[in-house]
């Protein structure tokens, strides 16, 4: 296996409502390779968010169930962790960002509050040890790139490898929970909130999430998040409750990010341009599954499942003047009652008897393609020249 | 692009959010501006005050708001209220305007001893019950168990179900708080419940769990916060609600002893036996006037909390905070500004 930070086998997440029982992600397996930005697309309703919210195990657990899988990160397997161990996975080992930055700050603290929240939270994570403390250059941050932030600076001289603090601060000074001062956290916090290019940190420090606009609040939420130096972040949607100017602003700053943050990211979108923009890889789920995997220019300009060709021809282009937009004909299936074989095939202009046969085509290496390129289809070669 | 090494590292000067001592003084100046906006809750909270200041007043040195001991006989008999004696004398001698006073600290005490042990002790459990709710797992079966008991509570009218205990634990302070206790925990049970419920599902939760808070301090910080406002406004006007269903205890001869220890309900309940109710109707108004003054106040006041307690309406309503409110919104930051405009075609910053 690969350098992967977090690598999906086969996993499948059943959501019991009532009598019914549906699932809402089949048989998906993927791998996050370390430093990689992995993007997930897809219509609505197929399992891009379940997927997001299962790896981090914040599904609400009845009614949604592990219906089978593995989730394999830093060794280990989530879905086998007890739930109450997550917490210590969660933040500094997977970090996510929502959809609803509105409503993702807790309105009662300040912005200074929460950002030092999740400053002590791994400020603690790295005094006690643990896998965690990670030498410069070996994290998900590459300290080769860029300056450390200087309040980890400060912090790091103090640790000895036993996890014990060897400076003496005044008792006044230290925070309680984690041996820092509170200056060092303050700084740190401020230093946070200027990598997200948040003017005025000083101010925004003091004031409470109502008091600031969505793109500013979607930028405390990434300060936060990067705040803990996740091995995996996870972006769920982090644009689509923003309106179009403000997208563009936490695009860009995301991009940017991306490039100076050494974080492996699975970047959850419903957006072909964003993906196009900020993936290395490109998944494209349909009802539940992965139908299609691969590096995002090469899915882009030589898609292999008759889903994924579809979807890039419906996807607005900005000059497009010759008639209407196109579109793919027909619903997403109900996913209490799944077509048989290939979940596509009611849709697909190149369907065959064969299609709707059980099981369907598997995500099987193409031929023609690089090696990580793989499709859910059974005439992946003949989409190239599906009308 | 050049901004992104300009932004790192920070600027090696000390800010740090507002010092404690100096958010405390900006809160104390937002309730003032609250109050001074609302001049029924002013009227409340001046009167809640004055009542306080009575009531510390009558512990320490009683002798600065009466002249006469609690259970010290004058030589005038049911005369009307006078300058020497405000709310007029009995038939025994008792100045009933100092009887209403030594009545108010203790009134005060057993309301708050029983509103607030309420609020902890069922506020507590409404938290459990509705924060680990989920069916089949240890929580669930607490929760169940705990709705259940508070259901059974609730479906006996609270007031005939103190009184019954009141009747069977006999007269005294102990016995009274006790009684009335007893009944008035489900009410905080099913409003932290209610209200937990709501809150824990809001995405804020979801986040600081994915940031790696774990379960108990996502209830005690995040959810309990959230939860606080509408149960402290609940209790203010619950202090009301006590004083009543106590002075109803008393009024009906189940609660403390009068003269021996002065309370506002018995000591209505006692002139009124009495029969002076008629003849010298000044022996029930004095504590009469005590529960309505002070039942009134805390309500005025319980009813403007709210606004005080949310920062959202807080600063919006007293227009202060860490700096003015047209500064407490600042445009959205330029981002680098090549890059705003066409965005999602700009070359990344590499």
């Amino acid at each position: 296996m690969t350098d992967a930070v977090v690598s999906i086998e086969g996993l499948s997440i059943d959501y019991v409502v009532g009598a019914g029982r549906f699932r809402a992600v089949s048989d998906v397996s993927l791998e996050v390779e370390r430093g990689h930005v992995v993007g997930i697309v897809g219509e609505t309703g197929c399992g891009k968010s379940t997927l997001a919210q299962a790896i981090p195990r914040l599904l609400p657990e009845p009614p949604a169930t592990i219906g089978g899988g593995k989730i394999f990160f830093e060794g280990r397997d989530l879905v086998q962790v007890p739930l109450w161990k997550m917490p210590a996975i969660r933040g500094t080992g997977i970090n996510m960002i929502f959809q609803e930055p509105l409503n993702s700050l807790n309105p009662a603290f300040r912005i200074y509050d929460q950002v030092a929240e999740a400053v002590r939270i791994r400020r603690v994570r790295e005094t006690n040890g643990g896998s965690v403390v990670r030498a410069a250059g070996s994290g998900p941050f590459d300290y080769s790139r860029r300056p450390d932030p200087s309040a980890g600076d400060a912090w790091s001289g103090k640790v000895v490898p036993g996890g014990a603090v060897q400076e003496v601060v005044h008792r006044k000074q230290v925070d309680r929970e984690t041996g820092g001062t509170h200056g060092e956290i303050a700084e740190e916090v401020l230093s946070y909130l200027r990598l997200v290019r948040i003017n005025d940190p000083e101010t925004i420090l003091n004031l409470y999430p109502h008091e600031l606009s969505g793109g500013m609040r979607q930028r405390i939420m990434i300060a936060m998040a990067l705040s803990e130096k996740p091995s995996l972040l996870i972006a769920d949607e982090p644009t689509s409750a923003l309106d179009v100017t403000i997208q563009a602003q936490v695009l860009t700053l995301m991009k940017e990010l991306i490039n100076e943050v050494n974080t492996s990211i699975l970047f959850i979108s419903h957006d072909l341009g964003v993906i196009a923009e900020t993936a290395d890889e490109l998944g494209v789920m349909y009802a539940g599954k992965l139908v299609e995997f691969g590096p995002v220019a090469e899915v882009f300009a030589s898609p292999r499942h008759p889903y994924t060709k579809l979807l890039l021809r419906a996807a607005p282009t900005r000059y497009k003047t010759d008639g209407p937009l196109l579109s793919i004909a027909g619903n997403v299936p109900n996913l209490s009652r799944p077509p048989s074989g290939c979940r596509f095939h009611p849709r697909c202009p190149i369907a065959r008897p064969q299609c709707k046969g059980d099981p369907g085509p598997p995500l099987a290496p193409v031929e023609g393609a690089s090696a990580n390129h793989r499709s859910a289809c059974f005439f992946a070669s003949e989409v190239a020249q599906m009308a | 692009m050049e901004s992104a090494p300009s932004s790192f590292p920070p600027a090696a000067r000390t800010v740090s959010p507002t010092s404690r001592g100096r958010r405390t003084w900006i809160a104390v100046v937002g309730f003032f501006r609250v109050l001074r906006a609302n001049p029924l809750t002013m009227a409340g909270f001046v009167i809640v005050v004055a009542i306080g200041v009575a009531a510390l007043i009558m512990i320490v040195d009683p002798h600065l708001l009466t002249r006469y001991g609690p259970d010290q006989l004058t030589t005038s008999y049911n005369l009307p209220p006078s300058w020497a004696h405000p709310a007029g004398t009995d038939g025994i001698g008792l100045d009933i305007y100092s009887e209403t006073l030594y009545a108010l600290p203790l009134d005060l005490a057993i309301a708050f001893a029983i509103a607030g042990t309420a609020m902890i002790a069922g506020g507590g459990l409404g938290l459990v019950a509705g924060f680990w709710d989920k069916p089949g797992t240890v929580g669930g079966y607490v929760s169940i168990v705990v709705l259940r008991i508070t259901d059974i509570f609730l479906a006996f009218p609270s007031l005939i179900l103190a009184l019954a205990i009141a009747v069977s634990l006999g007269r005294g302070v102990w016995q009274l708080i006790v009684a009335i206790l007893l009944t008035w925990w489900p009410f905080y049970v099913r409003l932290v419940r209610g209200e937990t419920l709501a809150v824990k599902h809001l995405p804020y939760v979801t986040a600081a769990r994915a940031a790696g808070v774990t379960e108990g301090r996502i209830v005690l910080r995040h959810v309990l916060r959230n939860v606080l406002e509408p149960v402290v406004v609940y209790f203010t006007l619950d202090i009301g609600t006590v004083l009543v269903t106590l002075s109803t205890i008393g009024f009906v001869g189940l609660g403390l002893v009068y003269p021996s220890q002065a309370e506002w309900g018995s000591m209505m309940s006692y002139y009124q036996n009495a029969g002076l109710i008629t003849a010298q109707p000044w022996t029930v108004l004095g504590p009469g006037v005590a529960i309505f003054v002070t039942v009134l106040a805390f309500s005025l006041l319980g009813d403007g909390l709210r606004d005080i307690l949310d920062p959202r309406s807080r600063r919006v309503l007293a227009g202060t905070g860490s700096g003015s409110i047209t500064a407490a919104q600042p445009a959205e930051p330029p981002l680098p500004a090549a890059e705003a405009p066409a965005a999602p075609e700009a070359p990344t910053a590499a």
